[in-house]
């Protein structure tokens, strides 16, 4: 396969993994600005909606205040912002048309009826039951996707690439989010695992569809550690670190499999799950969870780069 | 290099047990060393199979088999990516503080010759901890003849130290009993080493680590007089063999028990590195 086609594979999966982590986020702020604020607590949403994406600084260049508005004309619309919701599917589709002949069909179609009916849409003009059809037409083109992946696609190089893409951009969007809610909830270091907010971190575990999932699980009430627990260690959770790096190990081994030649990327993506599985969460609170997490994510945009050397360009 | 591993133990009883219990720590775990790409243990008979931890974190799979039992087969198998380190073992899980380490057991008691020869190493290397287990490593392998029939599983440290003679087991008590006397943490890994003579072996492989400051669990084979390398897969720890060892059992009723094990360690597909 042409280094080229494993390129727009694995970054067509990146974006429409993007634009779903963004409409989930973009949800639970809406559902959380809704709330009485006594319930929600003091901290803007909308500020940490645009702090999980990563783009606080390309936001502030383009606007002054971080209002409902501004947040979504910048998340979901902005032609400025590479990352908005909108960009992320013509990227997606960009990407998709370049490599038509190595998706399938219905892997296509998903994504261009979603081109088709989000471009046109006026952001400014949005009620909040607008935005919520909206969000909810995002992440089903998502599922959808992913579903026509799984179902559809021949199990050679184009879908372990178109894979790989997914999850390490799911791994990355899991770990900024958790950064930043632990942040907005835990503002002072010696409120660890003191009083905690249910709403808020329901609203996190509710972001990534893990609310119901977690009681299972658990089977006591939220509590900040076990929230960490559930989004980091535990391989049940289909969206944690150690599930998305299962995946991501399990697709680059078929790869360095096939291409009878392994490198840096599965030297680190093997490191990191070893250190996932060997990991336990009293220990990560002790040594920081913001520490961990920013390892983290430094370490899953390193494979990110290891890929790109080794495969994509 | 990628390593695969089949070890298959198998009882045979000549009149059947009414139970048994089998206590299993035969599933590595990964660390920055080695990789466990696949594994999995099983049971030929119907049996509870219940998986979980030891106090080192070693995986352990607990197997309840209500008979009569005539036969009971166990294979554990999987493949596993291992790296040379140069020694240095990282990112295990470490469930004990290293005080632990230093206590000797009854296996791993340090006799006074076994510690007069660790302090005089220690003194050659002037009190360098780190030279000192690398001569010390050397040394027994140098000195000790390696002999299967020489020792059994109870054989302590100062016995075998005093007949010069032993398997892998002893070799790696020897190296632990001198390790704790000059005051490093030592503790015992059972594993499997790939050899390049042949595939087929009797039994596993077994060494020391020795947690020296700075640098942490380092990993020294004194049976074959090196640090250890990406041919050699760790699967347990523990204070000494007793609480490393692969397979431990129990059962009710049944005599004349037959033992069996085959342990088989290739080199899987071959793969480019870059």
């Amino acid at each position: 396969m042409l280094s080229r086609m494993a390129d727009s594979l694995y970054w067509l999966s990146r974006y429409v993994e993007r634009a779903d982590n963004l409409a989930r986020i973009l949800d639970t702020a809406q559902r959380m600005a809704g709330l009485p604020s006594n319930y929600a607590g003091s901290t803007n949403e909308w500020e940490s909606v645009i702090s999980t994406a990563a783009s606080t600084a390309a936001f502030s260049a383009q606007f002054d205040e971080v209002t409902r508005a501004n947040v979504l004309h910048f998340i979901v619309g902005s032609q400025a912002n590479p990352s908005s919701i909108l960009s992320c599917i013509a990227t997606a589709r960009n990407n998709a048309r370049s490599v038509r002949t190595a998706i399938t069909s219905e892997m296509w179609e998903t994504l261009n009826d979603a081109w088709n009916e989000t471009r046109t849409a006026d952001v400014r003009a949005m009620s909040p039951s607008d935005l919520s059809r909206f969000l909810a037409m995002v992440k089903e083109m998502s599922l959808r996707f992913d579903g026509a992946a799984y179902r559809t696609m021949l199990r050679t190089d184009h879908f372990w690439f178109q894979r790989l893409g997914t999850y390490i951009e799911r791994a990355d969007n899991m770990a900024r989010l958790l950064d930043v809610k632990y942040h907005v909830l835990l503002p002072r270091q010696e409120l660890v695992g003191g009083s905690l907010d249910y709403f808020q971190w329901a609203s996190l575990l509710r972001s990534v569809n893990a609310l119901t999932s977690f009681h299972w699980v658990y089977r006591e009430s939220l509590q900040p550690w076990l929230v960490a627990d559930f989004l980091i260690l535990r391989s049940e959770q289909p969206r944690s670190l150690v599930s998305c790096y299962k995946e991501i190990n399990e697709y680059l081994d078929q790869i360095s499999d096939a291409y009878g030649r392994q490198g840096a990327s599965q030297r680190r993506a093997r490191a990191t799950l070893a250190r996932l599985g060997n990991a336990n969460i009293d220990r990560i609170f002790q040594a920081g969870l913001h520490e961990f997490l920013e390892e983290f994510i430094a370490d899953n945009n390193e494979l990110g780069r290891n890929i790109s050397q080794q495969y994509l360009s | 290099m990628r390593i695969r591993i089949r070890h298959e133990t198998s009882y045979a009883y000549a009149s059947p047990a009414r139970s048994a219990l089998q206590f299993l720590r035969l599933m590595p775990r990964s660390s920055d060393g080695q990789f466990v790409r696949r594994w999995r243990v099983e049971v030929d008979v119907d049996a509870r199979l219940d998986r979980s931890m030891d106090a080192y974190g070693n995986i352990t799979h607990l197997i309840f088999i209500d008979g009569p039992i005539e036969r009971l087969h166990i294979v554990a198998e999987g493949d596993v990516h291992t790296r040379d380190m140069g020694g240095v073992v990282s990112g295990t899980l470490e469930r004990l503080p290293l005080a632990f380490y230093l206590r000797g057991t009854a296996l791993t008691h340090a006799s006074e010759p076994i510690r007069l020869f660790a302090r005089r190493h220690l003194t050659a290397e002037g009190g360098d901890v780190l030279a000192a287990m690398h001569a010390l490593n050397s040394s027994l392998f140098q000195d000790m003849a390696f002999d299967v029939s020489a020792t059994s599983a109870s054989t302590t440290a100062s016995e075998a130290f005093a007949r010069k003679e032993g398997v892998c087991q002893d070799f790696a008590h020897i190296l632990i009993a001198a390790a704790r006397s000059i005051g490093a943490p030592a503790r015992y890994v059972s594993g499997y080493f790939m050899r390049t003579d042949r595939d087929d072996q009797e039994a596993g492989h077994a060494w020391a680590e020795v947690h020296v400051d700075g640098l942490g669990w380092i990993g020294f084979d004194p049976a074959h007089g090196m640090c250890i390398t990406d041919q050699h897969v760790r699967v347990a720890v523990g204070a000494d063999y007793c609480d490393a060892a692969p397979v431990r059992g129990a059962q009710v009723g049944g005599y004349d028990e037959q033992l069996g094990v085959n342990i088989a360690v290739t080199q899987g597909q071959q793969i480019v590195e870059g």
